[in-house]
C-alpha cells in the first residue's frame, strides 16, 4: 500500500502544482486585468481635471482681459479713450514718457495681466510695472486686473 | 578609460568642433554630477538650460522606461499619442494655435523662418526680410545661422541665406527704422542666452510689436533658452509687455532628450500645409512623453514663484561678492558680470576644479543656468564657491 501509495503522491502534487500555477496565471492576469481598469480610470480622472482646469484657466483669462480691457479700452480709430477723467488742476507731467503713450499703456496692462495669468502676486507684478516703466503708481492698473487691495 | 585615453579617442574620431573641459562626467542626480574618478560637481549649467528638472528626474525616467518599452518609432505617417498631447500642452500654455515638432531649437527656429517667409509671401511680399538684435542667438543650421548676426559673417561658411538684417540689442529707433514693408518677422531671444544674458529691454519688445503690427509681419520670439520655466514663468514672454505671433521651444523641453517645438499664434498656424515642412524624428513618442513629464513638472505655479525666490536669493549673494559688478537676467537665468580684469574663462576653470560647473560665455561674463529644482542650500554653496574663486583670482 505505501508503494502504491508513492507513486501517487508525486502525481497529485504535480497535479497541485499545475492547478497552483494555473491559479496564479488566472490571478495574475485577474491582477494586471484590475490594474488596466484602474490605470485607465485613473488617466480618465486625469484627463477631466485637466479639461476642467483648462477651462477654468481660459475663464480666468478671459475675465482678466476683459477687465484690462475695461480700465483702458481701445477706441475705434487705435488710439486708447481715456481711462480716467483728466484731473484739471493736475500738474502737467514734467517730461514726455520714454514710451508712447498708447504703446506703453496697453503694454503695461498686457505685462500685468499675462504675470497675472501666469501667477505672479501683487507685489512681483507691481515691482516688475515700476522697473520696467518707471511709474510710480501702479495701483489702478493692479486694482483693475487682480482687484482691489485688502 | 582614463581620461586621456577617452580625449585621445575623442580627438581622433570626433569631428573638432568643440573645445571641451577636462572631465569626464558618468552620472547625474539632481543639482550634482559626478565624474569618472567619484568627485562630486554643483551643477549650475544643467547641460546648457536643458536638465531644468534635474539630471534623470525620476518622472522623467520613468516616462521614458515607459514609452521606450511601449512604442519608441513608427514616423510623422501615423498617429501617435504623445505627440498630439505635447502639441496640445504647448498651444494651450501659450498662443493656442499650432504646433510643429522637431529635434532641436535650430530646427524649430527653421520652422518659425519658414513660416514668416510664407506668410510674407501671402501678402505679396517677394523677398522677406527677418530682423534680428546683434548679438542674437538662434541656431547654427543655415537658416537660423543667417538670424545670429555674430556667426553669419564668418566667410569660410558662406554664401549665408539673403534676407536677414541686424540691429543694435535694445535700439528701439534703429528696430522700426529696420521692419518695413518687405519685413517677413522680427526674431529676437527676450534674454540673449549665448551672448551672455542679455535681456531685451520692454521699450525694445514693444518696438518690436508694434512695428510688426504696422508692417503686417510677425514678432517670434526664440524661448528656447528662456522658456520652460527658466525665468520663473513658463514662459518668458509671460513677464514682459508683448505677445508673439510664434514661440520656439526646446533645451529644457526634452529633460536631455532632444526635442525642439514651434508654437503658433491660431493666425500664424494656418500658414504651413503639407510639403512645406517635415521631420522623421519629430514628435517622437519617447521624446513627446519625456517632455509630456517635463511639462507636468514645470508648469506648476509653486515650482515657478520658487524659481523667482531662488533667483533672488542668488543674485543678491552674487552681487554681495567682491568683483561682480552686476546680475543680469531673470528667474534662474542669471550673467553675473565680474569686473575689468577678471577673466571669466579663468574664473570659470577654477570653478570647475573647485566643483562647481558654470560656462564663460563672454570675456567678463559667468552664466549660471542651475536646474530649477535647486535647493537654497545649493544656492549658498555656489555663492560661497564662487566668492572664493574670485578671492583667489584677485589675490593672484
Amino acid at each position: 500500500m505505501s508503494t502504491a501509495k508513492l507513486p501517487s503522491e508525486p502525481r497529485r502534487s504535480a497535479s497541485a502544482t499545475d492547478a497552483v500555477e494555473r491559479l496564479a496565471v488566472i490571478v495574475d492576469a485577474a491582477e494586471r486585468a484590475a490594474s488596466s481598469v484602474i490605470d485607465d480610470a485613473e488617466e480618465q480622472a486625469r484627463r477631466h481635471l485637466k479639461e476642467a482646469q483648462v477651462r477654468a484657466d481660459r475663464i480666468v483669462a478671459e475675465r482678466l482681459r476683459s477687465l484690462a480691457d475695461e480700465l483702458d479700452p481701445p477706441a475705434a480709430d487705435g488710439r486708447p479713450a481715456p481711462r480716467l477723467k483728466p484731473v484739471e488742476s493736475g500738474p502737467e507731467p514734467a517730461e514726455e514718457p520714454a514710451l508712447p503713450r498708447r504703446t506703453g499703456s496697453a503694454g503695461m496692462r498686457l505685462l500685468a495681466t499675462q504675470m497675472a495669468v501666469s501667477g505672479s502676486s501683487r507685489k512681483e507684478i507691481e515691482t516688475r510695472l515700476r522697473s520696467g516703466f518707471e511709474i510710480e503708481d501702479t495701483s489702478a492698473i493692479l486694482d483693475a486686473i487682480l482687484g482691489p487691495e485688502e | 578609460m582614463n581620461l586621456a585615453e577617452l580625449q585621445a579617442l575623442e580627438r581622433r574620431y570626433l569631428i573638432q568642433t568643440y573645445r571641451r573641459s577636462p572631465v569626464e562626467f558618468v552620472r547625474g542626480e539632481g543639482a550634482l554630477l559626478w565624474d569618472s574618478g567619484g568627485r562630486e560637481y554643483l551643477d549650475f549649467l544643467a547641460g546648457i538650460s536643458v536638465c531644468s528638472v534635474g539630471h534623470c528626474n525620476p518622472a522623467v525616467v520613468e516616462a521614458v522606461r515607459e514609452q521606450s518599452g511601449r512604442l519608441m518609432h513608427v514616423s510623422n505617417l501615423f498617429y501617435t499619442g504623445p505627440m498630439a498631447r505635447l502639441a496640445e500642452r504647448l498651444s494651450e500654455s501659450s498662443l493656442g494655435g499650432r504646433v510643429f515638432l522637431s529635434n532641436s531649437g535650430a530646427e524649430a527656429n527653421e520652422c518659425a523662418i519658414k513660416i514668416a517667409r510664407k506668410h510674407a509671401h501671402r501678402r505679396g511680399i517677394e523677398a522677406p526680410e527677418i530682423v534680428s538684435f546683434e548679438g542674437d542667438f538662434h541656431g547654427r543650421t543655415y537658416g537660423a545661422l543667417a538670424a545670429t548676426p555674430a556667426l553669419a559673417v564668418n566667410p569660410d561658411l558662406g554664401p549665408m541665406l539673403p534676407g536677414f538684417l541686424s540691429v543694435p540689442l535694445n535700439d528701439a529707433a534703429a528696430l522700426r527704422d529696420a521692419v518695413g514693408e518687405r519685413t517677413a518677422a522680427v526674431l529676437v531671444e527676450p534674454i540673449q542666452g549665448e551672448s551672455g544674458v542679455h535681456p531685451v529691454t520692454d521699450e525694445a519688445l514693444l518696438a518690436a510689436r508694434e512695428a510688426c503690427d504696422a508692417a503686417g509681419s510677425l514678432l517670434i520670439l526664440d524661448e528656447i533658452q528662456t522658456g520652460i520655466g527658466r525665468t520663473g514663468s513658463l514662459w518668458a514672454y509671460e513677464q514682459t509687455p508683448v505677445r508673439p505671433d510664434l514661440l520656439t521651444s526646446a533645451k529644457a523641453l526634452g529633460g536631455g532628450l532632444p526635442v525642439g517645438a514651434c508654437v503658433t499664434s491660431a493666425e500664424a498656424g494656418e500658414v504651413l500645409e503639407p510639403g512645406d515642412h517635415a521631420s522623421t524624428f519629430g514628435g517622437g513618442a519617447v521624446v513627446a512623453a519625456a517632455a509630456l513629464a517635463v511639462l507636468k513638472i514645470v508648469d506648476d505655479s509653486s515650482l515657478l514663484r520658487r524659481v523667482r525666490e531662488l533667483g533672488a536669493e542668488l543674485r543678491d549673494g552674487l552681487l554681495a561678492l567682491d568683483g561682480v559688478v552686476e546680475v543680469r537676467g531673470r528667474g534662474l537665468m542669471l550673467g553675473v558680470g565680474l569686473e575689468e580684469g577678471i577673466d571669466s574663462a579663468t574664473v570659470c576653470g577654477d570653478l570647475l576644479e573647485r566643483g562647481l560647473v558654470v560656462n564663460a560665455p563672454e570675456p567678463r561674463t559667468l552664466r549660471l543656468l542651475p536646474p530649477l529644482t535647486v535647493d537654497s542650500a545649493q544656492i549658498e554653496r555656489a555663492v560661497a564657491l564662487i566668492g572664493g574663486s574670485l578671492l583667489s583670482y584677485a589675490a593672484r
